[in-house]
Order: structure tokens, then C-alpha cells, then sequence
């Protein structure tokens, strides 16, 4: 039944957002956010540093790329990592990406992550928002997204909602149900099909749907990757005193 | 959190990286994960770009091996030399005693799932 008197305020797609993506549960966001970048065909605006990461360098057809990079096409921003990070790199990422928001005029923020099946047997993978104001509710309603209501956040994702918790600037995590050990192309496309809503843009996902087994197997080694850094952090953060072992 | 019958006790990666892939013999090496239950392992594979017909699963005491043939050759270029990739093959060594005869696996949407029931060794105490 149709409830007049609910009135949603329409979501400002003008305003300046940023994506973030990161290598998590079945590199949904890393998908997701680069086939983004691809189809957008947004421009690398800079690079974010962070003191204490690795040096690390990629280079791409010649070109050297670091491995957390901006992009921009008009009121849209794009952080993007191709590297996981552990739980100290982790807060250090969170405090760059509010350091770019206040440079950027940034007014509300949108992560891209993965979060384990509850059931696997289900053929189409579902997506959750988590959000850290309510001023992002009618994002939520507006896209018919579930919200996150329980259960545990850790990684680079905590990082960011402790960050921009207690922040002016609003932040939703787009939480896609997948396999959390293996690279997971086909719960990022829930994703991008989620992000095409919210910015209002028509992305065509026919692309990564004929790679979605080559990606599997390309991404082998930064999923592994990814488990390891993510395990670690598990392990410091559940260690208990000895005496209650 | 996954549905499953039993408890989930743990999860366990290989200790060390086994994804050298083999390329002189084609081979590559497919992700795995262990995860542990009260009374069986689950043991999984991703393979993607293979039929359920091309996987072979042994059983060498405590040790599982696969084998898959891949449905199209995957071409992988590094510093500008082509290599295809012919096959999956991976050994995975339990921690536990296993009862291999017991052993069931199901293929879906390029995962190889194998649950393998424990073996209970021992006897039982009595409390007086």
C-alpha cells in the first residue's frame, strides 16, 4: 500500500561524492570501484601517500602508478587501493581519505565492500548499506538497499566508519554478499548495479560479466594477499590475555 | 556465518603460499581455503573456467589432491611473454585424521567443495 504522507527528500547527485575501494572480502570493492573508474572513464586527479606504507609501485603498459590513486569527473571523486592494508595503515588510509574530503569539499562518502554469504545456496547475492548518519537514510530507502543491522565490522572498513563517525561528513558502506576467500566478480556486479542507482548514472555490465572466471584467476594472488593482511588482524584484535586461553 | 549442520571450529589457509604457478607444465595454482567443524573439514577450491567432468580428487593418506583441465586455455603476459595455462593442480595437507571413504564434494559455480568427515580415534572415559 502506498503511503502519501512519506515524503523523501530526492538525493542531490550533484553534490561532491568519493567513492573508496579497497581490497576486502572477495575484492568486491576492488572490482567494483576500477570497472567504475573504466566506465566512466574518469581521469586519475593525484595520489594519496601514506607515511608508513611499504614503497610500492606499479607500472602498467610504462606507466608508473602508486598504489592509492584519486580520480575525478565532475562532482565525483574516486579513491581507489590496490593494496590491503593492516589495522595500523588501515587508521592512517581512514585519516587520508577525511584529509582529502575537507580539500575536496567532499559532502558524503561511499564504500564499496564485501561481506560473507549468510546463505550461499542463494543464487543472487544481496546488498546492505551500513551508514554513520541518518542523514543518509533516503539513499537507502530511495535505492531499496537493507541496512546493515548486526553483526561485527574490522578491517580497513572500521577504520573509515570510526573515522567519519564522528565527522560532519556522512559516510554509507555498501556491504555485497560473497565469497570472502575467493575473488568474487559476480557479487561486485550487485555492486556496481547499486552504485549505477545511487549516482544516478547508466553503467552497462556486460564487460565484467564475459571476464567474471578470467578475473577469478587474474586476482588470485591479491585475494591471498588480502586473507593474509585481514587474518592478521583478526588474530591481534581477538587476542585475549593468557589466563583465558 | 554460513548454514551448515555443525559448528564452525576454525578456518585454516595453507601455511605457506602455494600459488607458484607451474609454467613450464601449464599449471596453475587454484585458491583454496580449509575451514574446520566439529566433526568434518570443508575443504574448498575455486575453479573457475572448468567443467565438473575435467576435476580428478585422490585421496593420498591425509593429503587431498585435484586436478582440473581448464575448458579454454588462460594466457597470462608477463614483461611481454605469453604463458597459457592448461590445468589447475593443488595439494592440500589436513592438520587431522580424516575418513577419506566417507567423503562427499559438490561443484558449483566454479567451487569445489569437499567435506571430509573426521576420524574419532580413541576411547571413551568413564566418570565415576
Amino acid at each position: 500500500m502506498k503511503n502519501n504522507n512519506v515524503k523523501i527528500a530526492k538525493y542531490d547527485t550533484k553534490e561532491n561524492t568519493l567513492l573508496v575501494g579497497f581490497p576486502s572480502n572477495g575484492l568486491v570493492g576492488t572490482f567494483s570501484i576500477s570497472y567504475l573508474i573504466h566506465h566512466l572513464k574518469m581521469k586519475q586527479a593525484g595520489e594519496i601517500e601514506i607515511p608508513d606504507l611499504p614503497s610500492t609501485l606499479f607500472v602498467e603498459g610504462g606507466e608508473i602508478l602508486s598504489p592509492i590513486r584519486s580520480y575525478n569527473k565532475n562532482n565525483l571523486f574516486v579513491i581507489i587501493s590496490d593494496v590491503p592494508f593492516d589495522q595500523y595503515l588501515a587508521k592512517e588510509f581512514a585519516l587520508a581519505v577525511h584529509e582529502f574530503c575537507k580539500k575536496n569539499a567532499i559532502k558524503k562518502i561511499v564504500i564499496v565492500s564485501g561481506m560473507e554469504t549468510v546463505n550461499p545456496k542463494k543464487s543472487v547475492p544481496k546488498i546492505y548499506g551500513l551508514i554513520t548518519h541518518s542523514v543518509l537514510d533516503n539513499i537507502l530507502y530511495n535505492n531499496q538497499i537493507p541496512k546493515f543491522l548486526d553483526g561485527s565490522v574490522f578491517g580497513t572498513d572500521a577504520a573509515i566508519i570510526s573515522v567519519f563517525r564522528k565527522t560532519s561528513i556522512p559516510a554509507l558502506v555498501l556491504y555485497a554478499e560473497c565469497h570472502p576467500f575467493f575473488p568474487d566478480p559476480e557479487a561486485s556486479i550487485i555492486a556496481i548495479l547499486t552504485l549505477a542507482k545511487i549516482l544516478d548514472v547508466k553503467i552497462d555490465t556486460h564487460d565484467i560479466q564475459n571476464k567474471i572466471d578470467k578475473l577469478r584467476i587474474q586476482y588470485r594472488n591479491l585475494m591471498e594477499e588480502t586473507i593474509r593482511t585481514l587474518q592478521q588482524q583478526q588474530e591481534k584484535k581477538t587476542r585475549a590475555p593468557q589466563i583465558y586461553r | 556465518m554460513r548454514n551448515d549442520d555443525d559448528f564452525e571450529v576454525g578456518i585454516t589457509l595453507p601455511i605457506i603460499s602455494s600459488l607458484f604457478d607451474d609454467v613450464e607444465h601449464r599449471i596453475l595454482s587454484p585458491l583454496s581455503c580449509l575451514r574446520e567443524f566439529d566433526n568434518h573439514w570443508m575443504l574448498e577450491f575455486d575453479l573457475p573456467l572448468v567443467s565438473k567432468k575435467d576435476i580428478k580428487i585422490t585421496f593420498d593418506e591425509n593429503t587431498v589432491n585435484i586436478e582440473a583441465r581448464l575448458k579454454e586455455k588462460y594466457s597470462e603476459n608477463k614483461l611481454g611473454s605469453v604463458t597459457k595455462f592448461e590445468y589447475f593442480k593443488k595439494s592440500i595437507a589436513l592438520p587431522g585424521k580424516i575418513d577419506n571413504k566417507k567423503t562427499t564434494a559438490k561443484f558449483q559455480k566454479g567451487r569445489l567443495e569437499i567435506k571430509i568427515p573426521k576420524k574419532v580415534i580413541g576411547h571413551p572415559v568413564k566418570i565415576t
